[in-house]
C-alpha cells in the first residue's frame, strides 16, 4: 500500500538515526549505578540494541508515529533530584495510603514513598533495597516477551533504579498501590526511564496504580517500562494513567504475562505529553486466562497519541476483552492498532475488539488499524472500529429537551469517555479523571 | 467430525490441459532491448515506447514489495518469457473463421464459444491467450451504439489518442513494483470505451489464458466511461498445470465521468498448484478504478479461488463528488495458498461512500489475509464508508488475518468497521444430518449462505458457476 504519509523522518538518513540510537544508548550507559549487579542483562538488552535502529515512518510499527522531532534534542540522563511533598501532595489518592511510591527522575524516592500499609509477607519497593529478591529477579526482570524492542532493550541498558512489587502465593493486598512517576529536571532536555516489576505469584491479587505525571513545557523523553507477571490465578486490576507535560516525548511499555487462570484488567488513559506511544503487550503462558483492556485517550492541540496492543493467545480457552476509545480535538492526531494474534493451540478463544474514535474538530485525524491473525479454527473473534462526530440526531435529541446544543455536546462527550473511565477500580481516581473530562471541552 | 475434514481438494482442476499450438516467443530474460523488442512487434506508436521505457527505467530502481503476508522464493525475472503469442495468428482476422481452429477447440473447452452464432448468453467475449487477444465477439453490434470494445493492441493502432489520454492516468508506470513492471512489458488486454449517455447493451467479458509454461502474463485493460453512460464488465482466468511458478502481473484501471457506472466482476480461477504446494500462478495484479465525475460509481466484485498467491487490491479513487464506491468479495484458499487481498478506499470528494464485503474462506494449510485502506482525506466532507470482513475457517492449520486501515482527516466522515471470524460448527453439521442433509450438502450450503451478499452482485450466470466453484474446491475439505 503506497504509504501517504509525509515521510519526513526519511529525510534523516539512515546514519543518521543510528548515530543518534547509538549517542542515547552511550548516554545511559554511562550514567548507571554500578550497585545494582545487572550487568549480564544489560550488555545482553546492548547487544540488542546494536542490531536495530531507531524507527522511522518507514517501519510498519511506526508508520503513522514520527519520531523525527526527537532526533533534533539530545537527551542527557536526568541526575539525581529531590521533590517537595507539595508538588506531589494533590496525587496521592486517598484509597492508596501506605501503599504509595513516588519515582522521581527513574529513582524511587524513599523520602516521599510511604509502604506502611501493605501485608508484611509482600515485597514492595526499590531494587535496590530488596537484595533478598535478586536470585529470583533473574527469571522474571527483562524477561518478558517482547524484551528485544528498541526502546525496551534501552530502558534495560540504562534504568537507574525499578520499582519492585512482589507477592508471594495467595498473597492478597486490600489496598491499592499507587506508583507516582515524577520528574524534576534541570533545564536542559533529559531521558527518564521508569521501570517496574510486578509479580504476582499465584493465588496472589493487588490492585495497581501507575500515574505518570508532569506539568512543565521543557523537553523530556520518557522511556518507561513496567512488566507485570501473572502466576496461576493471579489477578491484578492496573490503571496507567499518563498526565505528562507539554513538552513530554513519552513512550511506554506494559508487559503483561499470564499463566493459567490468571485474570488481568487493565485500563489505560492518556491525556498528555507532546507524544505518547503505549506498548501495551499480553502474552498468554497457560490456558484459561481472562484479559481486559480498556483504553482512552483523550488529546487537543498538537498532541500526538498512539497505542499499539498485542494479545497474543497461546493457550485454549483464553478469553480477551478490548475497548479503546480516542477524543480528537485541535491538530491532534490519535493511532490505535490492535492486534491479536490466536495461534493454532489456542482453541476456544473468545475475543473480541472494539476501537471507536470521536472526531471533534477539522484538523483532527485518526488512524486505526483492529488486526487480526487468526489460526485456530473453534475461536470466536469479532473486532469493531468507527470514526466519526458526534451524531447529529444524539444532539437534537437532547435540544428537543431543552439541553443547549453545547451542552449536550459536554454530555455526549462526557458519556463517550465514561464507559472507559468506570473501569477505573479506585473511586477517588476515577472521579477526578471524570472530572478532567467534564472541564475538557 | 464423522467426515475426514482434510481429504477435500481431490477434484482436479479440469482447465489444467495444455493447448499445443507453436508459439512466437522471445527470448527469456528482461532488458531496454525486449522492451523495444515488444513494442515494435506491436507496432505501437511512439509515445507508447517512450511509456514502456519510462517504465523500465522506473522499475530498475524499486524494490519488490515485502510487506505482504505471504511467502514465496525469490522471482527471477530475467528467467521470464515477456512475450508469447500463438505463431499461426494472422495479422489481421477478417473473421472468427480465420481463427486457428486449435486455438477455438481451446476456448470451447474452457466453455467460452467464441463463434457467435452459437453463443447463447448475450455476453460479448475478448479471449486472451498468453500474450495476444485472439478474437473480440459482437464488435460490430457494439460498434452499432458506438461502444469501442477491442484489444489494446487494437487500441493502440485505431484509437491511440483515447488510449495516450487514459492510459496510466489511474495507475501511474511508478504505483508499484508490479505495476512499473506490468506498464514496461504489458503484452495486450481488453480496451473499452463507452460514449457518453450510452448503456452499453450487452455485457462485456475477457478470458484470460495462459499456456506458455515460461511466460508471465502482463495484461492491460482500460475501460472509460463517459458521463452518463454504463457497463458491466466481466473477467475469467485459468491456466494449464505447470510445476513451475508463473508470473501474471495485470493492470486494470478504470475511469467513471459524470454520472457513469461501471461494474466489474472477476471469476479468478488461475492454477493453484497441487495439494503439496508445488506450482500454481503468482497473481500480482494492480485494479484501481477512478471516480472522476460527480455521481459516479464504480462497483468491484470478486470471487478468488485459483493462484498459488494472490496479491491484489481492487480499488477506488472517489475523487468526483457523491461519488461512489464498492468492494465485494470473497476469498477462498485450500491446500498451500496464500491469498493477502482487500480494497482501497480513498475518498477525496464530498460525501463520496463506499462499501466494503468481504469473506476470506480458508482451509487446509492455506493463509488467507484481508488488507485493506479506508482513507478520508481533508475535503471529504460528509463521506461514509461501511466495511464488513468475515472469515471462516475450515481446519485448525490454516490462518485467516484481517489488515484494515483506517485513517481519517475529516471530522463530518463517518466510517464504520465490523469483522469475525467463525468455523462451520459441528453443531450446524448435526442439525443438517438431522433433517437428513449429507456432511457434503451441509457444508455447500453454509459456505454458500455465508457468501450470499457477495454473490448476489455478480451477473445471474457467474453467480451460479461461483457457486459450484466453491463447492467444487472445498468438496472433501469438511465431511
Amino acid at each position: 500500500m503506497a504509504s501517504s504519509v509525509s515521510d519526513v523522518s526519511v529525510l534523516a538518513t539512515a546514519d543518521q538515526r543510528d548515530a543518534y540510537l547509538k549517542g542515547l544508548v552511550q548516554a545511559v550507559k554511562a550514567a548507571v549505578p554500578g550497585d545494582l549487579g545487572l550487568g549480564g542483562m544489560r550488555s545482553r538488552a546492548e547487544a540488542l540494541l546494536n542490531e536495530q535502529a531507531f524507527p522511522s515512518t518507514r517501519d510498519e510499527d511506526w508508520r503513522f508515529t514520527d519520531l523525527s522531532a526527537m532526533l533534533s534534542i539530545e537527551f542527557a540522563v536526568a541526575g539525581e533530584s529531590a521533590v517537595d511533598e507539595a508538588a506531589i501532595a494533590d496525587l496521592r489518592l486517598p484509597e492508596t495510603a501506605g501503599a504509595q511510591i513516588v519515582v522521581v527522575n527513574g529513582r524511587v524516592s524513599t523520602a516521599l514513598s510511604r509502604i506502611e500499609n501493605l501485608p508484611p509477607e509482600a515485597v514492595v519497593g526499590s531494587l535496590g533495597s530488596s537484595p533478598d529478591l535478586s536470585a529470583k529477579l533473574g527469571e522474571r526482570l527483562a524477561q518478558a516477551s517482547g524484551s528485544h524492542e528498541v526502546f525496551t532493550a534501552l530502558n534495560t541498558v540504562g534504568f537507574q533504579d525499578a520499582v519492585v512489587i512482589w507477592l508471594p502465593r495467595n498473597v492478597v493486598v486490600e489496598t491499592p498501590i499507587q506508583i507516582i512517576y515524577v520528574s524534576r529536571l534541570q533545564g536542559n532536555p533529559a531521558i527518564v526511564q521508569p521501570r517496574c516489576l510486578v509479580v504476582a505469584e499465584s493465588g496472589s491479587a493487588a490492585t495497581l496504580v501507575e500515574d505518570f505525571w508532569g506539568n512543565s513545557a521543557d523537553s523530556q523523553f520518557t522511556n518507561s517500562v513496567s512488566e507485570l507477571w501473572l502466576d496461576a490465578n493471579a489477578q491484578v486490576s492496573h490503571s496507567r494513567i499518563q498526565r505528562e507535560g507539554a513538552g513530554t516525548f513519552h513512550i511506554g511499555k506494559t508487559v503483561v504475562t499470564q499463566a493459567r487462570d490468571s485474570q488481568y484488567v487493565g485500563t489505560a488513559v492518556d491525556f498528555g505529553a507532546k507524544l505518547a506511544r503505549h506498548n501495551w503487550e499480553i502474552y498468554q503462558t497457560g490456558e484459561q486466562t481472562t484479559t481486559k483492556l480498556y483504553g482512552l485517550g483523550a488529546i487537543a492541540n498538537t498532541q500526538h497519541a498512539d497505542t499499539h496492543s498485542l494479545v497474543a493467545l497461546s493457550h485454549p480457552h483464553g478469553t480477551v476483552e478490548q475497548e479503546h476509545k480516542a477524543i480528537v480535538d485541535g491538530k491532534a492526531h490519535s493511532v490505535f492498532n490492535g492486534r491479536m494474534a490466536v495461534a493454532q493451540k489456542a482453541q476456544l478463544t473468545s475475543a473480541s475488539q472494539l476501537n471507536r474514535n470521536l472526531l471533534l474538530s477539522d484538523k483532527a485525524r485518526v488512524d486505526t488499524k483492529p488486526q487480526l491473525e487468526i489460526v485456530a479454527d473453534n475461536v470466536k473473534c469479532a473486532h469493531g472500529a468507527t470514526v466519526s462526530q458526534l451524531q447529529a440526531d444524539e444532539i437534537f435529541y437532547l435540544q428537543s429537551r431543552g439541553i443547549s446544543a453545547p451542552q449536550a455536546q459536554r454530555l455526549l462527550i462526557y458519556a463517550f469517555a465514561m464507559e472507559i473511565l468506570e473501569t477505573v477500580s479506585v473511586a477517588t481516581l476515577r472521579s477526578r479523571l471524570a472530572a478532567l473530562i467534564s472541564q475538557w471541552t | 467430525m464423522s467426515v475426514s475434514v482434510q481429504s477435500l481438494v481431490s477434484q482436479p482442476y479440469k482447465y489444467g490441459f495444455t493447448t499445443d499450438i507453436e508459439a512466437d516467443a522471445i527470448p527469456r530474460g528482461l532488458s531496454e532491448d525486449v522492451v523495444r523488442m515488444i513494442s515494435a512487434k506491436k507496432n505501437e506508436p511512439a509515445f507508447m515506447l517512450e511509456f514502456r521505457l519510462k517504465a523500465y527505467r522506473k522499475w530498475l530502481t524499486m524494490k519488490e514489495p515485502i510487506w505482504p503476508n505471504v511467502s514465496y522464493p525469490p522471482i527471477d525475472y530475467q528467467n521470464i518469457v515477456y512475450y508469447s503469442a500463438p505463431k499461426t495468428q494472422p495479422k489481421k482476422l477478417g473473421s472468427l473463421d480465420e481463427v486457428d481452429p486449435t486455438m477455438l477447440e481451446t476456448f470451447e473447452k474452457l466453455g467460452i464459444p467464441l463463434s457467435e452464432q452459437k453463443r447463447l448468453a448475450n455476453v460479448a467475449v475478448d479471449a486472451i491467450f498468453d500474450s495476444v487477444s485472439i478474437a473480440t465477439t459482437y464488435k460490430e453490434k457494439l460498434a452499432e451504439s458506438g461502444v469501442i470494445f477491442c484489444s489494446i493492441s487494437e487500441a493502440l493502432q485505431e484509437h491511440p489518442e483515447l488510449v495516450e489520454k487514459y492510459l496510466g492516468t489511474v495507475v501511474p508506470i511508478g504505483d508499484n513494483y508490479f505495476a512499473a513492471l506490468n506498464s514496461a512489458v504489458f503484452s495486450d488486454g481488453s480496451f473499452v470505451y463507452i460514449p457518453k449517455d450510452t448503456q452499453c447493451p450487452m455485457d462485456l467479458s475477457t478470458y484470460f489464458r495462459i499456456n506458455n509454461g515460461d511466460s508471465g502474463q502482463f495484461e492491460r485493460t482500460l475501460i472509460v466511461a463517459e458521463s452518463g453512460s454504463s457497463v458491466t464488465y466481466l473477467e475469467g482466468c485459468t491456466a494449464p498445470m505447470y510445476d513451475s511458478n508463473q508470473l501474471h502481473a495485470a493492470i486494470v484501471e478504470l475511469v467513471a465521468l459524470d454520472n457513469a457506472t461501471i461494474n466489474y466482476s472477476t471469476v479468478q480461477n488461475w492454477f493453484a498448484g497441487d495439494e503439496n504446494g508445488k506450482g500454481g500462478i503468482y497473481n500480482f495484479v494492480t485494479k484501481r478504478g477512478l471516480c472522476a465525475g460527480k455521481n459516479s460509481k464504480i462497483s468491484w466484485t470478486q470471487v478468488e479461488t485459483g493462484s498459488a498467491i494472490t496479491w491484489k487490491y481492487p480499488s477506488c479513487v472517489l475523487v468526483g463528488d457523491s461519488s461512489v464506491g464498492e468492494f465485494y468479495s470473497v476469498a477462498l484458499t485450500n491446500n498451500h495458498q496464500q491469498a493477502d487481498t482487500g480494497t482501497k478506499m480513498v475518498h477525496v470528494g464530498k460525501n463520496t461512500r463506499s462499501t466494503i464485503i468481504s469473506k476470506g474462506i480458508s482451509a487446509a494449510k492455506s493463509k488467507n489475509s484481508y488488507r485493506g485502506l479506508v482513507k478520508i482525506g481533508p475535503k471529504a466532507t460528509g463521506a461514509r464508508n461501511y466495511s464488513q470482513c468475515d472469515s471462516m475457517l475450515i481446519g485448525d492449520t490454516s490462518s485467516a488475518n484481517t489488515f484494515p486501515y483506517i485513517q481519517v482527516q475529516n471530522s463530518t466522515a463517518q466510517v464504520e468497521h465490523e469483522a469475525s471470524t467463525s468455523k462451520i460448527g459441528e453443531d450446524q453439521l448435526f442439525y443438517f444430518a438431522q433433517r437428513g442433509i449429507s456432511p457434503e450438502d451441509a457444508v455447500s450450503m453454509i459456505i454458500s449462505g455465508f457468501c450470499r451478499d457477495v454473490f448476489n452482485k455478480l451477473p445471474m450466470e457467474f453467480a451460479a458457476e461461483a457457486d459450484k466453484l466453491l463447492a467444487l474446491k472445498l468438496e472433501n475439505t469438511v465431511g
